[in-house]
């Protein structure tokens, strides 16, 4: 099962690449999707069942579609991606890469001075989890429909044609 | 959660139902006038059933909200900032020629965020709180999208906002892998005990402070304040001047009180350097403006220089100079751009420094509103800015805080430039007969009457700020 | 179940989430831009759900449910704002959409 974590990981970093590299959007789109199945499949080795089943259907299954969907209704053509050929050139990636690096340096620094620890003590049934939201975190769950809510009267309103 | 509870929260229930019964009205039958009125209706019985929640202790609302004192201050004053805002933006939006209704519940939706905010005790209200907020605000800012400043303060604002979401969300997490609790009060203890005082700690909070500063629009991380400030309708501006900031900065309050900052000299170092920052790029960099939407940008973010000040006070004094400096300030921004909403339409925006030339000879009463709030923001007698600058001066002093007074002072002095400025402008004689292009609107309308009060209360709180220093004295204890 | 360190779970959050920063500095097409964005977010989430099975709370799940909450009510308003970008400039270049001086 370790072993499944090192793969998954490998996956998700590389896909997560192509997608920053691609210059047509779609192409992007779809390494994007399989990098979020990767880390769904992570999930599941860290014993979530119920967030990988999530992450699959909303993230990729919903919220990359919505992506595509605007992507293909704006339609921009074979012209978008002589421009974007031409804004990418492999010498404008060495700043920020470096700086990515930098700050990656830093973050693992951090992160191999904490005690050590597994990185998961079983599997956490679907059931603790909707236990909690039911009970402590029930506002939460409120709040996120005001969310939801909230995001869709503004995306009503801006997308109308005046 | 049983009915004493829900009792205490009954302000957030009341402005969450609001905004349902507007939809369905809205559905039904489409009335500028209806939803105006019923607007209007539910943010009075939400700030009526503010004192429910009033008691000596702190009680925890399912673990991830608290209400006290301090938050039953800070509901009310974000519900008046609202009240406020809607009254002055009425004849605004009538002028828009879309849809007119949907403005109100985003409005009413963006301050039920910067309710949660300010009752949060929990990294998970913390976070729903900022994105109702926020997520409401990308629609008011690109409300009216016929002037193309609008979606490009609109993308700005929806880049950095997510941005900075991300960096705060990831901050969160390190400390919550450490600490194993997202509850603001375990936070406290567990963060006390020195098995836990590593750098991991330290380096979510600095992350969640990249957020939080984002929001308040602190040096570094005020690059969107100009450009967003200049390009959203002059009432969303104001809104987002006040109601946003308020109900963030109550939040850093409680979260950094509770945490104890005072005890971590690393935090302290950081929040002084950002406030001398603040203060003097905010006002340094407004003298070289023309547009009085951006001075008034710059000067926010200079103001909120002068709160953190306050902030960083650890005496008694300190978090009532927060408050009151608040209140004053709320008042102050909402009248300065509720004169730009009264004479703007949503499709001209009155915001270049020569439209508002010998202003004074053509609009008396007008002109003399600007004039009043853009002193109490420089700070001059017989304002409430000047009174809460004292206030804060002097819990300051209390903690020896000079570098801190001394920027306070020196960006003061640079503010009165051209806050002058713009005051100069308005009474210079007019030399020749001037096409105006401004719409001057009668004093009598709904805006004029709410502009009228907001001056009579920076004079008179000016004069005589004892009954707001009592309120504040009662409601707020040193740990909010 | 596992027996691998919780930090490898972080780090690869951590290298995610700079990609994501990464490409959020160097690219001028707004899609771009949004995506990197959700890339962060993703990596955000990450970082929780391995935090939380670590301590073997729900919390870090819930968490996660919220900030997936999040990020679909943020892209429904974003792509909303980038139709409407596209019918007034005619362009998805940020840099074309700057007029305002910063």
């Amino acid at each position: 099962m370790d072993v499944a974590f090192y793969i998954a990981a490998a996956v998700a970093i590389f896909s997560t690449i192509m997608t920053i590299t691609r210059l047509n959007a779609v192409h992007a789109l779809l390494y994007m999707i399989l990098s979020l199945l990767s880390v769904a499949l992570i999930f599941y080795t860290l014993g979530a069942p119920f967030i990988a089943a999530l992450e699959m259907i909303i993230y990729a299954g919903a919220i990359m579609v919505l992506f595509v969907f605007v992507v293909m209704m704006l339609n921009l053509g074979p012209h978008a991606v002589e421009q974007e050929r031409i804004l990418l050139r492999a010498t404008a990636w060495i700043a920020p890469a470096f700086l990515a690096l930098i700050l990656l340096a830093e973050l693992v620094y951090i992160l191999v001075q904490g005690g050590g620890g597994f990185a998961s003590i079983g599997v956490m049934e679907p059931q603790q989890v909707s236990t909690a939201l039911f009970g402590p975190y029930l506002i939460g769950v409120e709040l996120a429909s005001i969310l939801l809510l909230a995001g869709l009267m503004g995306a009503y309103h801006i997308g109308r044609r005046y | 959660m049983d009915l004493p509870d829900f009792l205490k929260i009954l302000p957030l229930v009341v402005l969450a139902g609001t905004t349902v019964v507007l939809m369905l009205v809205i559905a039904f039958w489409r009335n500028y006038k209806v939803t105006f009125f019923i607007t209007l209706i539910g943010l009075i019985v939400a700030f009526i059933t503010l004192p429910f929640g009033v008691s000596n202790k702190s009680l925890q609302i399912t673990s991830i909200l608290v209400i006290n004192g301090s938050t039953v201050f800070y509901l009310g004053l974000l519900i008046a900032g609202c009240l406020i805002a809607v009254l002055l933006s009425y004849e605004y939006i009538e002028k828009f020629e879309g849809n007119r209704e949907e403005y109100y519940i985003l409005l009413l939706l963006a301050t039920l965020g910067s309710s949660i905010l300010v009752a949060s005790d929990h990294f998970v209200s913390f976070f729903l709180g900022l994105e109702i907020l926020s997520v409401s605000l990308y629609g008011l800012i690109a409300y009216p999208h016929n002037l193309r400043q609008r979606i490009e303060a609109a993308i700005k604002y929806l880049i950095l906002a997510g941005a900075t979401s991300a960096i705060l969300l990831f901050g969160m997490a390190l400390i919550y892998t450490v600490l194993g609790t997202m509850e603001f009060s375990r936070i406290a203890i567990s963060g006390a005990q020195p098995g836990n005082q590593n750098v991991m700690v330290l380096a979510g909070w600095g992350l969640l402070t990249v957020g939080i500063g984002f929001k308040l629009a602190l040096v570094p991380f005020q690059y969107w304040t100009p450009d967003v400030y200049q390009g959203a309708p002059a009432p969303v501006t104001g809104f987002i001047a006040s109601v946003s900031k308020g109900g963030m900065f109550a939040l850093m309050l409680r979260y950094f009180s509770r945490v104890d900052i005072f005890a971590n000299s690393s935090l302290l170092a950081l929040f002084a350097a950002i406030a001398v920052a603040s203060m003097l790029y905010g006002n340094i960099v407004a003298l070289m403006q023309h547009n009085v939407k951006r001075i008034l940008a710059y000067s926010s973010i200079a103001h909120l220089g002068y709160l953190l000040v306050a902030f960083l006070a650890s005496g008694s004094l300190g978090p009532q100079a927060v408050a009151f400096y608040l209140v004053a300030y709320f008042i102050t921004t909402l009248s300065a751009f509720g004169v730009i909403t009264l004479i703007s339409t949503p499709e001209h925006e009155i915001e270049e420094l020569k439209d508002y030339e010998s202003l004074v000879w053509r609009h008396p009463i007008l002109a003399t509103i600007f004039t009043i709030s853009l002193l109490s923001l420089a700070g001059i007698p017989p304002s409430v800015g000047l009174i809460g600058k004292i206030f804060i001066a002097a819990a300051g002093v209390q903690s020896s805080l000079w570098v801190l007074l001394g920027s306070l002072i020196v960006g003061s002095v640079i503010g009165v430039f051209y806050y002058l400025r713009i005051v100069i402008t308005m009474f210079r004689p007019p030399e020749e007969q001037v096409e105006s292009v401004i719409s001057l609107p009668s004093i009598y309308t709904t805006g004029g009457v709410v502009l009228s009060l907001l001056t009579f209360l920076i004079i008179s709180l000016g004069i005589y700020p004892l009954p707001i220093m009592q309120i504040i004295a009662r409601m707020i204890s040193t740990l909010p | 179940m596992l027996t691998i360190p919780f930090q490898h779970g972080l780090i690869l959050a951590g290298i995610l989430f700079s990609i994501g920063a990464m490409s959020l500095i160097i690219r001028r097409n707004i899609f771009f831009i949004l995506l990197s964005i959700e890339i962060m977010l993703n990596a955000a989430g990450l970082a929780f759900v391995v935090a939380g099975a670590h301590w073997g709370q729900p919390e870090g799940q819930i968490m996660f449910i919220f900030i997936l909450t999040m990020a679909a009510a943020e892209v429904s308003v974003g792509l909303a704002i980038v139709i409407q970008l596209y019918r007034r400039y005619k362009t998805l270049d940020v840099d074309a959409a700057n007029e305002m001086q910063g």
